[in-house]
């Protein structure tokens, strides 16, 4: 069926099964590879995207979704953000920023992933505390083991 | 092996760019930031004008494997030598140029400079390559011209990681490529008796299905559509005997009189550590995407060994190995699972038969259930002490299983010393010492991972020396700086007793536990700050290290390594455990096989870079992961008085041995 993907700022028309996840039709049609798979069933978090209903500027009131779980056509009723369009033209998210200044990465598989869970926890919570990071960063898997950096960057971003 | 050359190592461009050349790959351990900064230290250029090509076999040079944390030990001083030769090239050709002594010459961010002359690199290369052996000996600038060899750098693929744009495996898209599955055996071993697909043949999108040999998969145009019709694919299996593996003793040490020491000791005291089977469990599933033509092949994926892989598939696919190109995609972090190269020769072998660009993802459940995963390890020891609490005897019996993913395991004691049994000899000053490597068969594919037998080795060694400390009735920093002459080793125990504040008094229910390792010529030591609830949930509080690798060239990466390595060595410790049954892996999701999460990260990990700059750089990648078991176990210990020797420390294994204590 063919339907309207909001994603980035973007219209997207495609043509997708019932049963196309978002994460599919992110990575094989239309080449947006940064979001990635993990484990397919919401565990890993290395494919989650801001999504947030309706129109508005993305980023803000968006929450980290798994894009693996979603239907492309559940998903055409959402504003989707991937880590392509976390950054504006200018300059890279402060989240993003922040990743590189503590090295919080290794392999890096992962790390698409925890910069958009992180991204939404600032997004509602622009002071958390690091339980509320801890938590809101939980389902992100990193076997690398960049946790605790990943935990510094966050509260670099919140500054 | 002929000697090395420059043109094979550094290529500069005439826009000045520098590309160097490397066969190692990058698993996130960093090293193509390392040897950027040597690179662009000895050449003399800034670093965003150098990128380091890795691991691939048309213009990499040929290399054995990423393995065992050598990278670093191995290409630093080539790559070192390499740029400085390339200096004095272009310092020569500029002194021919302007016919002034090379004496009176320099160099600057890419250009010599004679007086207010800039010469750019570029045009001195032209359409002349530098080229030669690289020299032995070779000038090198002077340590004070350095600009990042010795400092923090953040990894030079970082800005294209946060970004989403790091291309990894799964990420290649090829014109006109399709999405293949694979149909998995019920249990390891199995052989094809037959295949019916003729349901699973007139399934949507399905291009072709494959039965070749052992790989029986299926081809579509989109991935959802290959695995659907896969799962209807009926293969009839004929049950095989999984078992596999050599059936050996290696006696890696034999001092002679052991047994007759160990029955005139003093005292004598025995213990057995029992580790599980562990996946190596990366967070992004085997992939590779092949592309076979008549003509050769191209496979675009990860593995430790690219020309491993090429002859691989140049084999199963019948081609000549130079028709055979492995483009390496960033990788997942695998900790040595892609030693194997089983998803590329799928992948190679359903492309062949679709006749088109074939990408292939293993699916979760296949990550965990198919893989390739750590053995399990038990280390039986017996030690005997004098009157004074002098270790005089120490017999080591290490029972384990061949890795069959490297597929190279060799009985010389010397070599097995070297891999199955890596780190079987403790580091101690022993009078009288066996240590004996007994390679069994078993029923899973094994893996390389992480330090090979060494993190396995290194959890009964230092338990043992703790639990002969006691027996002593000797602090255990103490005890083991007694029996060491290492001096590095030494200046790292204490350097790491200081900064955990070793000796202070416990809070009810904590406790530190130490524990040291040298590995590959790194030398480590951690105390771990472990919290043992009533009913046994144990939980790490903080870790304090300090590494020694020698010459240090990226200090923030030296961290970044080890406390990865602490980090993901806890989550062994504490969570993890592979089940099988009969060759059948039971745990295939994240849910069955948990690992730590970002709730179960230590409060802190305090890593002190202390390298020893006289000495040359050894490897990061692995040490860290080697003596956290350990730590923990001690600290375990530290806090109930309950000695563990049995891993995961899991709360139900903890708790029953608080309730066991006297």
């Amino acid at each position: 069926m063919p339907i309207e993907l909001r994603i980035n700022g973007t219209t997207h028309a495609v043509e997708v099964t019932g049963t196309a996840t978002l994460l599919s039709v992110l990575r094989d049609d239309l080449g947006l590879t940064g979001t990635r798979y993990g484990c397919g069933i919401g565990r890993c978090g290395a494919c989650f995207v801001l999504a947030e209903a309706g129109a508005g500027a993305p980023g803000s009131g968006a929450t980290a979704v798994a894009s693996c779980l979603l239907t492309a056509a559940q998903a055409a009723r959402m504003e989707i953000t991937t880590v392509e369009g976390l950054a504006s033209p200018n300059a890279l998210h402060p989240v993003q920023d922040a990743f590189i200044a503590e090295d919080a990465m290794q392999c890096g598989y992962c790390t698409s992933g925890m910069v958009i869970s992180a991204a939404a926890l600032l997004g509602r919570t622009p002071h958390p505390t690091e339980d509320q990071i801890r938590e809101a960063l939980a389902t992100n898997l990193c076997r690398c083991g960049v946790y605790g950096r990943a935990i510094r960057a966050v509260q670099r971003a919140a500054g | 092996m002929p000697p090395e050359r420059l043109e094979q190592r550094v290529a500069i461009a005439p826009d000045g760019a520098v590309t160097a050349f490397s066969g190692k790959v990058e698993f996130g351990q960093g090293i193509r930031t390392g040897f950027a900064q040597i690179v662009a230290d000895e050449l003399d250029v800034l670093l965003d004008r150098v990128t380091v090509v890795m691991g691939d076999t048309d213009v990499s040079p040929h290399d054995w494997g990423t393995y065992g944390s050598h990278s670093t030990q191995q290409e630093a001083p080539i790559f070192r030598r390499a740029a400085a030769f390339g200096r004095s090239q272009l310092l020569a050709r500029a002194a021919r140029r302007l016919g002034v002594g090379v004496d009176r010459l320099d160099t600057s961010e890419g250009h010599v400079i004679s007086g207010t002359t800039r010469v750019p690199y570029g045009e001195l290369v032209g359409d002349e390559p530098l080229t030669g052996v690289i020299p032995e000996q070779v000038a090198f600038l002077p340590e004070g011209r350095r600009r990042y060899v010795g400092r923090a750098m953040p990894r030079v693929e970082a800005r294209d990681i946060v970004t989403g744009r790091a291309t990894y495996a799964a990420d290649v898209h090829l014109p006109g490529m399709a999405h293949g599955a694979i149909v998995r055996p019920p249990v390891r071993g199995a052989k094809v008796k037959g295949v019916e697909a003729k349901a699973a043949r007139s399934m949507p999108g399905v291009v072709t299905i494959v039965h070749d040999g052992d790989i029986v998969g299926v081809v579509a145009e989109r991935a959802d559509q290959a695995r659907a019709a896969a799962d209807a694919v009926d293969v009839d299996w004929l049950a095989g005997r999984p078992d596999e593996g050599p059936d050996a003793d290696i006696p890696l040490r034999e001092d002679s009189g052991i047994d007759q020491v160990l029955a005139n000791a003093a005292m004598r005291h025995s213990a057995e550590y029992v580790l599980p089977s562990i996946a190596n469990a990366p967070i992004g599933p085997s992939a590779a995407v092949a592309d076979v033509t008549a003509d050769g092949a191209t496979i675009y994926g990860a593995t430790h060994r690219p020309f491993g892989l090429r002859e691989g598939v140049a084999k199963r696919l019948g081609l000549a190995e130079e028709r055979v190109h492995f483009a390496p995609r960033m990788s997942s972090g695998t900790y040595g699972r892609s030693s194997s190269i089983d998803v590329a020769l799928e992948a190679a072998v359903l492309s062949k038969h679709a006749k088109r660009p074939v990408h292939l993802q293993w699916t979760r459940e296949e990550e965990f259930s198919y893989s390739p995963s750590r053995p399990e390890v038990t280390l039986v020891v017996s030690g005997g002490l004098d009157a004074a609490g002098t270790i005089v005897a120490w017999k080591y019996d290490e029972h384990t299983a061949n890795v069959h993913t490297a597929g190279w395991f060799d009985p010389d004691p010397e070599r097995a010393g070297g891999s199955q049994g890596r780190n079987a000899i403790p580091p101690y000053r022993i009078p009288h010492l066996n240590v004996v490597l007994h390679m069994e068969p078993t029923p899973l594919r094994t893996a390389n991972f992480r330090s090979l037998a060494a993190a396995e080795n290194v959890f009964a060694i230092e338990s043992f020396i703790d639990e002969l400390a006691h027996a002593a009735g000797t602090d255990p920093v103490a005890y083991r700086l007694r029996h060491l002459d290492d001096r590095r080793l030494r200046a790292t125990i204490e350097a790491v007793a200081e900064r955990s504040g070793w000796g202070r008094a416990p809070m009810r229910g904590r406790g530190l536990g130490l524990a040291c390792t040298i590995y590959h010529g790194t030398l480590c030591a951690q105390v771990a700050d472990v919290e043992v609830s009533a009913d046994g949930v144990v939980r790490v509080v903080a870790v304090w290290a300090v590494v020694d690798p020698g010459f240090v060239i990226n200090p923030e990466g030296v961290r970044n390594q080890v406390e990865g390595g602490i980090q993901q060595s806890a989550s062994w410790t504490i969570y993890e455990e592979l089940r099988h049954r009969d060759g059948r892996i039971a745990k295939t999701s994240w849910d069955t096989y948990p690992i730590a999460t970002f709730r179960d990260a230590p409060e802190r990990i305090d890593v002190l870079v202390a390298g020893d700059a006289s000495q040359p750089s050894t490897g990061v990648g692995e040490p860290g992961a080697v003596p956290t078991a350990a730590a923990i176990a001690n600290a375990v210990f530290a806090a109930c008085g309950a000695r563990v020797r049995e891993l995961p420390l899991r709360p139900e294994r903890v708790r029953a041995a608080i309730r066991s204590l006297p």
